[in-house]
């Protein structure tokens, strides 16, 4: 049976229409994935993302264990600072992609959903390996994880602290007390849009938190965001999504991550890495704007002039562009920006344009 | 929730409605299907002359997220299509019995008719 997260009944009653992912039942759409979607582009959305894993990672060796078995040195995070990363295995593929965020003297780490027992048992066994002196606890269970973004995520939030939020830049984080509730917060989040992401313990504090969120946010018409706006919201600025974008082995580099790669240190994964580097010859993640009508999906395959040279590893409509749009793997030589591919949706070939990311700029909201 | 059934119509398990004119029949999905698929983004419609049997594919309806084959009541050729909804596919969300119609189509067998649900039954159905 799937799981539930603490704020199923909250959200069943906002009239919550559910999906199970990575084994949670969580909300896939409230009102409309549309109206849900707009809502974050132009004002403030309120996510339940508690399906995602919590990471303690604390001890001596807490900061090495960290740098070993990420593509980050974590020396360089300063306290109350946080950052994106991939975990690798030894052949350089993503295990998973995580943010870490280092509060005093110790790290918390947030993994995907469904990733909490392999990353803390792939921690743990590489601790015990290099003789690390830290300990890895999964707490998944012990915390709600809730997301507010949007333009007006901080006009909301604001209301229920003292603490001012225009001093927590982005990827800072800290604790925090929330409608009297010590949290953690952090600048961070998966929709392009700027916001907060909250980890609250113990999970029974949350709901509260949930409908106060949503009653600060009303004059900014706040809508509570379900798992559907939450992927057109990243797909729009292409970030990864691991179940889709690394499935079946994938490096940073082929992933195009490969800004996130601090290389002055050494990291599981790293060999490996250097000689795909020096190879050169790999395929890439590349974005591509549909020229016609038609939606990709994921599995699409894209080809040139008739021939398979790759495949939508994530598709959707963009609700802000009205057109189709994907990521996917294809062949090194053909991702040059303009390139025209073809999609094909169910047989038909659909012209697609190879895209710089993302597909939706910062400034879209101000425009439109 | 919307769920409006028409006494008028005849219905399928799988949330299609015919309205038979003569041997002509205009065919759509519910309310109750556009209103759990919600969002209609794109609606690939067949191409006018294509005979279908009773069951198979018509034509593929998307919301953001999903992808759904809507299938054919009965056996016939196809003589129109709704085209409208290739620059508005909302329409079906908007006006599913009226102005979201997707197809019509010309009857091979009219007995095909009769066993489709009429609204009583499609009401306890949803």
């Amino acid at each position: 049976m799937a799981l539930k997260s603490p704020l199923y009944d909250l959200q069943k009653n906002l009239g919550a229409k559910f999906t199970e992912f990575a084994g949670f039942e969580m909300p896939i759409q409230y009102s409309s994935i549309k109206d849900e979607h707009f809502a974050v582009r132009k004002n403030v959305g309120l996510f339940d993302v508690s399906h995602m894993s919590n990471i303690w990672i604390t001890g001596e060796g807490a900061q090495d264990l960290i740098s070993l078995t990420t593509v980050e040195d974590a020396s360089r995070i300063a306290d109350k600072k946080g950052q994106y990363t991939a975990i690798l295995r030894k052949d350089g593929t993503i295990i998973d992609d995580t943010i870490f965020m280092h509060l005093d003297d110790r790290y918390m780490m947030i993994p995907n959903a469904g990733m909490a027992e392999i990353v803390t048992d792939w921690l743990n066994k590489v601790a015990e390996e290099h003789n690390i002196c830290a300990t890895v606890e999964n707490v998944s269970r012990d915390y709600v994880i809730i997301a507010i973004q949007g333009p007006k995520a901080r006009g909301t939030l604001q209301k229920l602290t003292d603490v001012d939020l225009k001093t927590i830049g982005f990827f800072g984080c800290q604790y925090i007390d929330i409608d009297s509730v010590n949290c953690i917060i952090s600048y961070t989040g998966y929709t392009g849009e700027p916001g907060f992401e909250l980890q609250i313990t113990p999970t029974k504090k949350a709901e509260n938190i949930f409908k106060k969120i949503l009653e600060a946010g009303k004059e900014f018409n706040i809508k509570p965001i379900g798992l559907g706006a939450r992927d057109t919201l990243r797909l729009e600025k292409c970030f990864m999504l691991a179940g889709n974008e690394f499935e079946g082995g994938r490096t940073p580099l082929e992933a195009t991550m490969g800004w996130v790669i601090n290389w002055d240190h050494d990291f599981i994964g790293k060999e490996a890495l250097l000689k795909q580097k020096e190879k050169g010859d790999f395929e890439r993640i590349t974005c591509l704007l549909c020229q016609d009508k038609g939606i990709p999906r994921h599995g699409c395959e894209i080809h040139k002039e008739g021939k398979k040279v790759g495949k939508v590893t994530s598709g959707t409509l963009s609700p802000c562009l009205n057109t189709g749009i994907a990521m996917g793997y294809v062949k090194h030589d053909l991702r040059e920006k303009d390139t025209i591919l073809d999609i094909v949706i169910r047989d038909k070939p659909v012209k697609s344009k190879v895209v710089k990311p993302p597909f939706v700029p910062k400034d879209w909201a101000d425009k439109n | 929730m919307s769920d409006e059934v028409r006494n008028d119509l005849k219905y399928t398990e799988t949330h299609e409605w015919l309205k038979l004119k003569d041997n002509k029949a205009v065919v759509g999905i519910t309310d109750h299907a556009q209103s759990e698929l919600t969002d209609i983004v794109f609606v690939e419609l067949p191409t006018v002359g294509k005979a279908v049997k009773k069951g198979d594919e018509l034509c593929v309806v998307e919301s953001v997220k999903s992808v759904s084959e809507i299938y054919s009541p009965v056996s016939g050729k196809i003589t129109k299509i709704n085209d409208k909804l290739d620059d508005a596919p909302e329409t079906v969300n908007n006006s599913p019995y009226d102005d979201g119609w997707l197809v019509e189509l010309e009857v091979t067998d009219k007995s095909e008719v009769g066993g489709l649900m009429n609204a009583e039954s499609y009401k306890k159905l949803i």
